[in-house]
């Protein structure tokens, strides 16, 4: 029992003591005697490393719950107070960073620079999730996301949205996933975290514009059920791709399906597949030709789209800051006499020469001369792939979850009568 | 409670919390207009008071009015910044009370229906995505060719070809390479001709002086002149006697602090003038000390307009040239940020007796010959340093080195003495750091030796190989290493203390009890001293790492500590000179005051002192 209080004694010491040696600063700061505090210039503020490696082993152990109580326990309680626990935690506690959907930025970034380097912690966010849902499915997105969460728990009167509405929309995280791929790429921005409609609310500190965003994805989520999670998570394009090859996803029967349709309503974010109506398929000329001519457009979708980054790559470079003041300072050279512009006169006084900052503009506007022309191509490829996609009909007979779309949320379970 | 009770206690505080979040709501978007119309600290009246200080910056009437006015704006703005983060924390309570009483609400009211029938046709709903898939699509893929029409590619526009040294259009650090301003010194032959110094010209003996010595001349702006071959011929390597009967370089002959001139003389007074032979102004201010070459004494100066370096006469303190180091290919057109105590000109000039060498905070590195033509000026790139570049240069077999540690990355360079072109130039796996290279001899080859976060190394001053190299270091590394007798010691505040056998790369001993923070540390004759930024002198053995002595001065010790004539020479920030035993115990032998502030190293030639104050440069001798 003593060697046990020492144990804890000394982890105590190391998991609280070290992070604040360490991070002591050079020159301490001053000290006021009207006891003002200084505030930190960063939010959330950098983190310990042992505090970063709780959050993965909290990310952890939350996706193995999430997991278990869809899938063996089948508890839709369970999952709502979990994403209640993750909302707190991850949400407001963890000032919604870092979290999965972001962590796909820093993974391209290493990827096109190699002196980035990833933390492990980002690594992990990124990846973790994405294994889980290989097997399991979405569950990551049942429990463990807390921008999934905070929508969650704002369902009042969700609304069914026709499907082509819903395949229509669909393409948006699409566009959405290849845009934050190719500014994080280039290093021009992280989109996904600056236009991150939720994390202003977390932090309670945003930009107006960003608080309105919020806001009314919230309001509209009381009936739209998780407008973001469906129609703009970029994280929700890898989710969904991975979720289709889950061996144990969640089922909404706990045995044989006895068809008493009680469940078909019961899914807010129309994720249930209707068993298949052969008649109607042999009917509509859906058929095999028309498979056949959707995938000989697959190529043209293709090229259309990297002839389309092609022609756009000059116009999203522009979103660099470092394209944009070269440009800035090329037409409209007076602006150097402007005092009020903090780029221009933080460049003034880096003494960074213009050719040099011209130079890597064009370097960087050659990196968006690839990159566009990539993500051009993926949509276009997804453009095909979707159309392609309305005439595949599987085989159904039962009522079951759509494995890519389901977010795993158990609603479902509870209205299907069958005992196990 | 009854399922109704539930139901009508929901909706109750549903309606409630409902009616109060829009209060809240209300109430900041009140605030967020009021905020926007006015914003307190962009107020215009505050504005107008300070314009009407800057006419009239004595009326202190006006300056308690400007600070009243600014305390209630900031107040106003903080009081602002309360209500709608606090606002924000009610309108948060709100909605999760709203959401919890609807949720309850509804969960209550909601039973398990009949399930309706399903209306929308699946065949239907495929054709209509169809649609809406082929419309969206388009709709993206034209709206991206359309921007793409109506984007101008202002990149394309520039014009390469504009005048270098104009403001915002200067040339890229890959192209100085062939910009290098080259100036055939023997070519200056329309100014007065006359003998140079016969000390001068003895300087260099027993070696033949190869460029003609042109009269000494004062050069406030060399005209640009065109482009023209640089004198090539092959200019004799300097010999180490050569050196030690110069003070060529910061810290003198291979930047090790060691001295070989003799009767140095021991007392003086800045103030009265005792033993002070001469006291020069100079033009521009420079943390950089003074080097010496024959009868001429050479510092830098810099501010914004401009850089010059400045020459001397070692005997009478007369300025005998500035060389301007303006109109350089490559040049910024403003300075880079630095910080007060840095400077634009901290870095040591050097010279071999053939030309003198600058290097500024710009980047700019430009040769003069010694009567003030300008050879050769390049610039390397603005160093990204956040306090200015302060690393010194030195010279050694008609290769001038420089430390180029920046925030983007440590290199170090060989530069051709005569043209300026790069020799060689060694990748440096090491970060920012502001420490100067020392030449040491080693096995009977020479290697330029520099320190930085993390690693000590060695390179080969004739190829630039790293010869040898050892993590050791950390932090924002300013003092350079001190060398003697085959063991390197470096030392960094807030790091530690070393002393590194070249030969086998191994630590011999290590100390962190006093570091430096800015002075170089002096090993000699057994001895190995360091001067704290806190004001402590410590003597230590330099083989053991046993301490002796150390002394308390109370004050700042920048500048780095000298070995001449027997004594040990250490300069304070308050330009009080002490001098010391050079010996195991601590002995003071003097301590003259200077009469003005100098964290500089002196510079010493036979029986004189030479010390740049603050404002002055001042020759000190018997």
């Amino acid at each position: 029992m003593k060697k046990l209080k020492y144990i804890f004694f000394i982890f105590y010491l190391l998991t609280f003591t070290l992070p604040v040696l360490a991070q002591q600063q050079r020159f301490p700061k001053p000290e006021f005697e009207s006891g003002y505090v200084q505030p930190s210039t960063q939010t959330p503020e950098p983190r310990a490393l042992s505090l970063e490696y709780f959050d993965v082993l909290v990310l952890l152990v939350v996706l193995s719950l999430a997991t278990w109580l869809a899938i063996k326990k089948r508890s839709r309680q369970g999952i709502l107070w979990l994403s209640v626990f993750t909302l707190i935690y991850f949400g407001f506690y963890r000032n919604g960073c870092i979290c999965s959907i972001g962590a796909i930025q820093n993974v391209a970034l290493s990827f096109a620079d190699p002196t980035y380097a990833i933390s492990l912690t980002a690594l992990l966010f990124f990846i973790l999730p994405l294994a889980f849902t290989l097997f399991f499915g979405r569950t990551f997105c049942a429990g463990a996301c807390p921008l999934g969460a905070i929508q969650d728990v704002v369902i009042i009167k969700p609304i069914s949205l026709p499907k082509w509405l819903n395949k229509t929309l669909g393409l948006i995280p699409y566009i959405y996933l290849s845009l934050a791929v190719l500014f994080a790429a280039t290093g021009t921005d992280f989109i996904i975290c600056r236009y991150d409609p939720f994390v202003g609310i977390f932090r309670m500190d945003a930009k107006f514009h960003m608080v309105v965003l919020g806001i009314s994805f919230l309001l509209m989520g009381m009936f739209v059920a998780r407008p973001y999670c469906r129609f703009f998570c970029p994280y929700s394009v890898l989710l969904n791709w991975m979720s289709r090859f889950s061996k144990w996803h969640l089922s909404i029967t706990p045995a044989a399906c006895i068809q008493c349709k009680l469940c078909t309503n019961s899914c807010p974010f129309d994720a249930i597949d209707y068993p298949t109506n052969e008649k109607e398929v042999l009917k509509s000329g859906l058929g095999p030709k028309r498979f056949l001519v959707y995938a000989l457009l697959i190529p043209l979708w293709i090229a259309a789209g990297v002839l389309v980054g092609k022609q756009s790559h000059t116009w999203l470079s522009k979103a660099n800051p470092d394209v944009y003041l070269a440009e800035l300072l090329i037409s409209n050279p007076e602006i150097k006499n402007d005092p009020d512009n903090i780029d221009v006169q933080t460049f003034l006084a880096s003494g960074k020469t213009m050719e040099t900052l011209v130079q890597e503009a064009e370097i960087l506007r050659g990196k968006f001369y690839i990159g566009s022309m990539i993500a051009g191509g993926f949509l276009g490829l997804v453009i095909g792939m979707t159309l392609l996609n309305t005439v595949v009909f599987r085989k159904r007979q039962d009522y079951v979850p759509h494995k890519g779309n389901c977010f795993s949320c158990g609603r479902c379970m509870d209205y299907c009568p069958v005992e196990k | 409670m009854t399922n109704n009770d539930k139901l009508k206690l929901a909706q109750n505080v549903a309606v409630i919390s409902g009616i109060f979040c829009s209060v809240v709501a209300l109430l900041l978007l009140l605030n967020f207009w009021q905020f926007s119309k006015n914003d307190p600290i962009e107020s215009k009246g505050l504005e107008t008071l300070v314009e009407r200080l800057q006419e009239d910056p004595n009326n202190d009437g006006l300056k308690t009015e400007i600070r009243h006015y600014d305390l209630l704006a900031r107040k106003a703005y903080f009081s602002s910044q309360w209500q709608v983060k606090t606002g924000a924390y009610l309108l948060l309570f709100g909605v999760i009370v709203l959401a919890f009483a609807l949720r309850v609400y509804y969960s209550q009211k909601t039973r398990i229906e009949e399930p309706e029938k399903v209306l929308e046709n699946e065949i239907a709903g495929r054709i209509l995505a169809q649609k809406g898939i082929v419309i969206v699509g388009g709709i993206v893929f034209a709206l991206a060719i359309a921007a793409s029409f109506t984007t101008v590619n202002y990149l394309e526009r520039y014009n390469w070809e504009t005048t270098s040294g104009e403001a915002l259009n200067e040339p890229s650090d890959e192209t100085v390479e062939d910009k290098i301003e080259v100036i055939d010194v023997g070519e200056v032959t329309e100014q007065p001709v006359e003998t140079a110094p016969e000390a001068e010209q003895e300087a260099l003996t027993p070696e033949k002086p190869v460029v003609q010595e042109v009269a000494t001349r004062e050069v406030e702006k060399p005209a640009p002149e065109p482009e023209k071959a640089a004198t090539k011929t092959p200019v004799p390597s300097m010999t180490i006697d050569i050196v030690r009967k110069n003070h060529n370089s910061f810290r003198g002959p291979l930047g090790q602090g060691v001295i070989y001139h003799e009767n140095i003389p021991t007392n003086w007074n800045g103030t009265d003038g005792t033993h002070i032979l001469w006291k020069s102004p100079v033009p521009k201010q420079g943390y950089n000390s003074p080097v010496i070459w024959g009868e001429k004494v050479f510092v830098a100066g810099a501010d914004e307009q401009s850089r010059e370096v400045y020459c001397f006469n070692r005997n009478d303190g007369k300025l005998l040239w500035t060389g301007n180091a303006g109109n350089i290919p490559g040049s910024p057109s403003t300075s880079p940020r630095v910080t007060d105590d840095t400077g634009l000109s901290a870095p040591t000039v050097t010279t071999d007796g053939q030309r003198v060498y600058a290097i500024f905070a710009t980047g700019d590195v430009v040769a003069f010959d010694m009567n003030g033509n300008r050879v050769w000026a390049k610039n390397l790139g603005v160093p990204d340093n956040h306090y200015g570049h302060s690393s010194s240069l030195i010279t050694w077999d008609n290769k001038l080195f420089v430390q180029y540690d920046t925030n983007k990355g440590g290199k170090i360079l060989a530069l051709n003495t005569s043209t300026g072109e790069t020799v060689w130039e060694t990748v440096r796996d090491a970060k920012i750091s502001w420490a100067s290279p020392v030449i040491a001899q080693v096995d009977g080859k020479y290697q330029v030796i520099l320190t930085a976060d993390p690693i000590v190394a060695g390179y080969d001053a004739q190829s630039g190989k790293e010869l040898w190299s050892v993590e050791c270091m950390m932090g924002e590394v300013g003092p350079s290493v001190a060398f003697h007798s085959g063991i390197v010691y470096a030392a960094n505040e807030y790091a530690r203390l070393v002393a590194i056998d070249v030969n086998t790369q191994n630590i011999i001993w290590e100390n962190d009890m006093y570091l430096p923070e800015a002075a170089s540390p002096l090993a000699h004759d057994g001895l190995l001293f360091i001067a704290t930024s806190y004001g402590v002198l410590v003597c230590y053995d330099a083989k053991t790492g046993d301490q002796y002595w150390e002394h308390d001065v109370g004050t700042t010790l920048y500048s780095s500590p000298v070995f001449a004539d027997g004594k040990l020479f250490m300069m304070d920030n308050d330009g009080v000179m002490r001098i010391y035993e050079y010996a195991k115990e601590m002995k003071l032998i003097a301590e003259n005051e200077l009469g003005e502030t100098a964290g500089t190293t002196p510079a010493f030639a036979d029986g004189r002192i030479y010390i740049r104050g603050e404002n002055n440069l001042y020759c000190i001798g018997k």
